[in-house]
């Protein structure tokens, strides 16, 4: 109980200094953080995949940039269309495309379920680069973001400082129902599978549905982060979806460590931080952030939340004290 | 009267291999019927046959009159069978109790929920509790299932067996590579805690096997050689000649 209320008193804070951001940061750091918020949903929803469930894709982008394109596309050719029903049909479309890909890949497991994954991502990406009079292909998709309309009133998105208030909120949520989830009956079950596949079957769990539909949700919250990596850029372009964006959510879910919930959010502040200010040092960050990557997996694979972790155990003793031996296991028991 | 447990004429062979060549026999409900036989009889073949980890290359298993041969083993568990394995095969990294947890959440239907906390369960985390003292792992609930004693990992395979209220249970050697002591110390927890219940277990530990077991069916290279009362299997001629004559 006590884990508990120290847990939610660390929403309500940083929910708190999320409001006040606005106040404090110039635009530049503001437009910065709104873009943490987004790609901290889209890091945590892979790691729902990669650290809980034990499962590697390579594919997370193409739920990302079917989001992201499909709340262009919206937008573009359903005029006068609500915000709410963008976000509707952004995740609706990556909950469909979640089944039907989940149910052609997830029979198979490991390496070959993670290189199938790859091609489909290759494969959306190919269809956006080429679908010229729907995507834009190469040029992509401008939009102006709709209004925020809240039945009695509608307020307009588009200062940044507002829709920094719709992200904070939107994502926030969504972040804090991953957390919850990691406790619940279902969170449970994927660290279980996880755990011991073969022995959950013999307990009367249908582990293949499981884990179509963890695939499902984990796709429609990058979805949902993709829906409103378009509304923070007001536009799209293929790298929305391109396997260079799920490196990019490799790497910031390494460096910030799988083991631990908010490790994947640590991970993207430092990577976007470090991007931008890479990228005004040198045209050559890639090289650098690739360097990184390695020497993180090489030298720590626990990530940066896993240093972190460390220390605190190393200055307050602080051991677990339910008996589960991996971190995450912990959190999802605690 | 209707079998609770008929196994008919089951095959199996591995790519060209026969296992099993017409196994034969039938279990009424609250027996103990053991199944002994010695290495290589395909024992094991069996039960994950019956379990469902494998389907049979032909035959059938009837539990109380329905063919479930071929069933995916969550759906034969939710029919209220359950096994246990040779070699332990728990959640090495969670706790004792989170290792029974699963078992007994999945029985009270909390397996996919998207909001329940299974551990915030009143009746859930009693019943958890129940069995663990059942199986004698009071003192060692919240330490990881890796950090056990082998008699303890034993005592949580079966443990984690009865974690889902099964009516029918398997047990796989249960006491495999136990002590003399905690051999009887086993046969006594497993005498406790599948009473009322039907149980099948295989074993090659007589002193189990005779201790336990209402009835015995002896496999002998694929099919079942005689199934009998205890008394009748140890003064039959096939048997002595087949398995006990050899200890």
């Amino acid at each position: 109980m006590k884990q508990k209320s120290i847990s939610l008193i660390t929403i309500v804070v940083l929910f708190l200094v999320g409001l006040f951001m606005p106040f404090i940061l110039k635009q530049y750091h503001l437009n910065m953080l709104t873009e943490i918020i987004i790609f901290s949903l889209y890091a945590v929803s892979y790691n729902l995949l990669l650290g809980y469930a034990g499962l590697l894709s390579f594919g997370h982008a193409a739920f990302f940039g079917l989001g992201a394109f499909v709340t262009a596309i919206a937008i573009i050719h359903i005029p006068g269309i609500s915000l709410w029903n963008v976000i509707l049909i952004g995740v609706a479309a990556t909950v469909v495309a979640g089944l039907i890909l989940g149910g052609l890949l997830l029979r198979h497991k490991g390496s070959y379920f993670a290189l199938l994954t790859l091609a489909f991502n290759a494969l959306f990406y190919a269809v956006a680069t080429k679908w010229h009079s729907v995507t834009g292909g190469d040029d992509g998709l401008s939009i102006t973001r709709p209004n925020l309309a809240l039945g009695f009133t509608s307020i307009p998105l588009s200062s940044l400082t507002t829709f920094y208030y719709l992200t904070l909120v939107i994502m926030g949520a969504a972040i804090v129902y991953c957390w919850y989830f990691t406790n619940t009956a279902m969170g449970k079950t994927v660290v279980l599978m996880r755990e011991n596949e073969d022995r959950m079957k013999f307990l009367g769990y249908n582990t293949n549905i499981s884990r179509l539909i963890l695939f499902t949700f984990t796709g429609a919250l990058a979805g949902l982060a993709g829906v409103f990596y378009t509304f923070h850029f007001q536009f799209v372009s293929i790298s929305a979806i391109s396997p260079d964006m799920t490196t990019a959510i490799l790497l910031m879910v390494f460096v910030g460590g799988t083991k631990i919930f908010w490790g994947p959010i640590l991970g993207v502040f430092v990577y976007v931080i470090f991007q931008n200010y890479l990228s005004n040092v040198t045209d050559r960050w890639p090289l650098f952030m690739g360097l990184i990557f390695v020497l993180m997996v090489l030298y720590v694979p626990g990530g940066l939340s896993g240093v972190i972790m460390n220390i605190k155990q190393r200055f307050f003793g602080k051991k677990n004290n339910n008996g589960d031996k991996t971190a995450q296991a912990e959190e999802v028991i605690s | 009267m209707r079998n609770y447990l008929h196994i008919h004429n089951i095959h199996k062979d591995f790519s060209g291999l026969q296992v099993l060549t017409g196994v034969e026999f039938k279990v009424q409900e609250k027996e103990r019927h053991a199944v002994i036989g010695p290495n290589g009889a395909g024992k094991t073949t069996l039960f994950n046959i019956i379990s469902g980890k494998f389907k049979p290359s032909s035959g059938a298993i009837l539990f109380k009159g329905k063919d479930i041969s071929g069933k995916p083993p969550h759906i034969l568990n939710r029919y209220g069978l359950s096994r246990s394995f040779q070699i332990t095969n728990a959640f090495q990294e969670l706790s004792v109790f989170n290792n029974i947890l699963a078992g007994v959440r999945s029985r009270y239907g909390l397996r996919y929920n998207f909001f329940k906390k299974p551990n915030q369960n009143r009746e859930i985390c009693e019943k958890v509790d129940a069995i663990i003292k059942e199986v004698g792992l009071t003192d060692v609930k919240d330490q990881p299932a890796s950090s056990l004693s082998y008699g303890q990992q034993r005592a949580l395979e079966i443990g984690i067996t009865l974690s889902t209220e099964p009516e029918l249970i398997l047990l796989d050697e249960p006491t495999a590579g136990m002590t003399r002591e905690e051999t009887n110390q086993a046969i006594k927890m497993i005498d406790q805690v599948t009473a009322g219940r039907t149980l099948i277990i295989i074993e090659h530990d007589m002193e189990v096997v005779f201790s336990l077991a209402s009835m015995i069916s002896v496999l002998h290279y694929g099919t079942i050689l005689v199934s009998d009362t205890p008394e009748k299997i140890r003064n039959d001629q096939r048997v002595k000649d087949a398995y006990l004559g050899e200890g």
